[in-house]
């Protein structure tokens, strides 16, 4: 045992270890606290020279998403002073240089929503800067086009398997504005038996023919999927009184040699006719064969609707009747420029000098109009058309107005096969098929998972082609019937509605999140004018150096 | 303790209803009014959660004070964090932050969170292991100091032995008690085997005379003393150190915290 030393203050445990002399100081304790301070003091040491040498990087969120990585080398490229938020204006620098009030990312044109519907413009509260939506220093990889819901549902609704309104067609009965006598099932039959297909959904496709990216539909086309059964060579009108034949002022139809008699710059189209289409007898003369857009029928139905409707106005400039969507309101602009482009045209060939002084003048006011009608953002009133073929005129007699609308019927006899008269006017047709004008539909998507006909099913076309291969008396049920007349007209959607979508649109299914189908900066035109892109100093050098030379110096 | 716990399922099941409101309503995110109150909270708490360092270097003064018992602060440190490392969670929307500092305060927290909870847990079962099956306590300080003073008894009994004692000693203690070992054997097994080790002091002792019998058994002694010191050095070294892997941390934790909150308030 060893002796108790100076100043010990005993022994502990069987060997009697000596106990200390004072109470032994934690070193690491001490060592601890310096290593976290040391931590501490090199973070200063990284936020300072981040500050003073980085520009002050280290306060970023996060890495910019990919499209704006450029901008990440200084703060001040999007940031304001007090750098808290992006100002608008500075996304819209660079996407929006044309910047109007109705611009591609203003809330104006979400409410628009390609509907050209002006009526949708009303403000609402919960209007919000970009950033709000479109948050930044996510990361790298980030899509900050991919908004969440929430910030849809400030104005919208919550939830899509629960809140989603029935689409409008469904929800208000609205009925395909196609005016157009049109039975799927016949013309299924038709092109099944005529192209010898096997498959009803090939069929559709024979006249459904997507767009390049899959997405939607080409508009119908007469000449591409009707004219090698309608309108054949045997196809001609009745006969049609002669106006003027006798002298006592019997309505009538002008004939190729009167209109060319007459003149004037709507009928250039005489000196590119046929006269032996025209064959008269009597009084009488009868057209064969017909074609699409007959002009000798337009024509003579234009001066005939004049009788009735001496006002029309621009309706006068249409081919066919003014009743377009609203979204289709620049088609009628369209359609009437290009019936004064074709007016100048017959024109150019009259000798009169003051003809031709004239003429320099409209087409310049012809090509203003033009990129006026072109410019997606300018507000067009679809009623200057409307209103003029609504205002009849009350000088006609009754008796004569009937004749005038009993000459008109029999002019367009072979038209209302498939056609609908309307005030003196052929109907038009609405050939765009897309009916979901504020909702994106793939159909390339959707045809890898579903057939056609099941998800456009309003129409039996299926059950009817299995019920007519079913039966023995194939002309019996080979003539359109009743009941497939009333359950297969153009009226008739032929689609879906919502609770289609879900079934498979769904949580733990395909997405059911509001960007799947709706895009809130949905007019995506005038975007390929990458004029608007260019640098402002660049617009400034071209403004200054109209020529265009880039070596020559701006001038002040 | 127990209210504690009580007090932090509490809390953590009125954050987790907050959460499943905040989804159903709202998106999860750090910036809106949600994401904000979560951070908000748990930037307190963290603070709060802190405040134990302070309390344990101001004890005296804390007391005065009357400030309430470390037992209690050490519990509202051990659930204020966990409280806030879940607040920590949904403040980010459960995805890791992209920025340079908030990634850093994420991870760091979660690392001080964690550090903090295996701290806890080895002192929870290291002192009872430790009591368990060794005879010696000794302070994890003095081990340096006992060590040498065993080794040097060991060196003066082994010198006054017989040749039969020395060749034991030179063989198997000198080597053994010239420093403190670390053996991981300790974890497993406190007594690491000791028994088994000092079989050859039984086999050497039935040859032995009486008188170097009583030499051979203080050899044991100071030997059985020698490897349970070890078992301390091993057991005790974890202890010690978790709060190496803790403390540091939580301090650029805390200094990260005040960064973030101007960034966010001035940026």
């Amino acid at each position: 045992m060893s002796k108790k030393p100076k100043g010990a203050k005993g022994t502990f445990s069987d060997i009697e270890l000596p106990v200390a002399r004072s109470y032994p100081r934690q070193l690491s304790r001490r060592w601890m606290l310096r290593t976290g301070a040391l931590a501490v003091a090199l973070v200063a040491v990284a936020v300072a020279y981040g500050q003073f040498f980085r520009g002050g990087r280290w306060a970023s969120k996060g890495a910019l998403s990919s499209a704006h990585a450029a901008f990440g080398a200084d703060c001040s490229n999007c940031h304001a002073t007090d750098a808290r938020s992006v100002t608008d204006g500075k996304c819209s620098s660079c996407h929006e240089k044309f910047g109007d009030e109705l611009g591609v990312y203003t809330f104006a044109a979400h409410y628009l929503y390609r509907s050209d519907d002006f009526r949708r413009l009303v403000p609402s509260a919960e209007e919000t800067p970009c950033y709000a939506c479109h948050v930044e220093h996510e990361g790298r990889h980030t899509e900050i086009t991919r908004v969440g819901d929430a910030r849809c549902e400030a104005c919208h609704f919550a939830s899509f398997a629960d809140e989603h309104p029935e689409f409008d067609f469904v929800a208000e009965a609205i009925e395909d504005p196609a005016a157009i006598d049109f039975a799927h099932i016949r013309h299924v039959r038709e092109v099944i038996k005529h192209q010898r297909l096997e498959d009803i959904e090939a069929a559709c496709l024979y006249c459904h023919n997507a767009q390049p990216d899959g997405r939607a539909f080409e508009s119908i086309s007469f000449d591409r999927h009707c004219d090698s059964c309608h309108l054949t060579t045997t196809t001609s009108t009745p006969g049609l009184p002669i106006a003027g034949a006798v002298d006592d002022g019997t309505l009538g139809v002008e004939t190729l040699e009167q209109i060319a008699e007459r003149g004037g710059p709507t009928s250039r189209w005489v000196y590119f006719s046929n006269p032996n289409e025209f064959r008269i007898r009597g009084n009488a003369v009868v057209k064969s064969p017909l074609h699409h857009n007959d002009p000798w029928i337009l024509d003579n139905l234009r001066r005939l609707r004049s009788m009735l409707y001496p006002d029309a106005g621009l309706a006068d400039l249409l081919p066919v009747s003014p009743d377009a969507e609203p979204h289709e309101v620049r088609s009628l602009y369209e359609e009437a420029i290009a019936t004064l482009e074709e007016q100048v045209i017959g024109l150019r060939g009259r000798p009169e000098p003051e003809i031709q002084a004239e003429l320099s003048g409209i087409t310049t006011l012809l090509e203003r109009l033009k990129r006026q009608v072109a410019d997606p953002f300018a507000p067009l009133d679809e009623t200057r058309f409307a209103l003029a073929l609504d205002q009849k005129t009350k000088e006609l007699e009754p008796e004569r107005e009937r004749e005038i609308e009993a000459l008109i019927a029999e002019l367009t006899q072979p038209c209302v096969q498939c056609h609908e008269l309307k005030a003196g006017t052929i109907a038009r047709v609405q050939k765009d098929q897309r009916v979901l004008r504020r909702a994106e539909f793939d159909h390339r998507a959707h045809i890898i998972q579903v057939r056609c006909l099941e998800c456009h099913r309003e129409i039996p076309i299926a059950e009817s082609l299995e019920q007519e291969a079913a039966s023995s008396d194939v002309t019996a049920v080979g003539d359109v019937t009743h009941a497939e007349n009333a359950a297969d007209r153009s009226a008739i959607q032929n689609l879906p509605g919502i609770e289609t979508c879900r079934t498979c649109h769904a949580s733990q299914q395909a997405s059911d999140r509001c960007v799947t189908c709706h895009y809130f900066h949905a007019n995506k035109s005038r975007r390929s004018d990458l004029l608007l892109y260019l640098d402002e100093t660049l617009d400034e050098t071209l403004d200054n150096n109209p020529k265009g030379n880039p070596d020559e110096e701006p001038t002040s | 303790m127990r209210s504690w716990f009580y007090a932090f399922v509490s809390a953590a099941a009125v954050a987790l209803a907050a959460l499943t409101a905040n989804l159903v309503w709202s998106e999860l995110r750090p910036e809106n009014v949600w994401g904000l109150v979560y951070g908000s909270v748990a930037a307190a708490l963290l603070v709060a959660a802190s405040a134990l360092g302070v309390r344990r270097r101001t004890m005296k003064a804390s007391s005065r004070l009357g400030a309430g018992r470390t037992r209690a602060w050490l519990d509202f440190h051990i659930y204020g964090s966990l409280l806030f490392l879940l607040l920590l969670l949904m403040h980010s929307g459960f995805s890791v932050p992209t920025g340079r500092i908030t990634w850093w305060l994420w991870a760091l927290s979660l690392w001080t969170v964690a550090t903090g909870l295996v701290g806890r847990l080895l002192q929870k079962w290291l002192p009872r292991v430790l009591a368990s099956g060794l005879a010696t306590e000794v302070l994890y300080e003095r081990i340096p100091e006992l060590v040498e003073e065993i080794g040097s008894r060991a060196k003066t009994v082994a010198e006054s032995s017989d040749e039969a004692v020395r060749a034991l000693y030179d063989r198997m203690l000198a080597p053994a008690l010239g420093r403190p070992r670390r053996r991981w054997i300790y974890f497993v097994d406190v007594t690491g085997g000791i028994q088994s080790r000092l079989k050859e002091f039984g086999y050497l002792r039935a040859l032995l005379p009486d008188e170097e019998k009583t030499r051979l058994d203080e050899l044991e002694r100071l030997f059985r003393a020698k490897l349970e010191i070890d078992a301390h050095y091993t057991l005790q070294q974890p202890l010690r150190w978790w709060l190496y892997s803790h403390l540091p941390a939580s301090f650029v934790v805390l200094a990260l915290l005040v960064l973030h909150l101007y960034t966010v308030l001035f940026y």
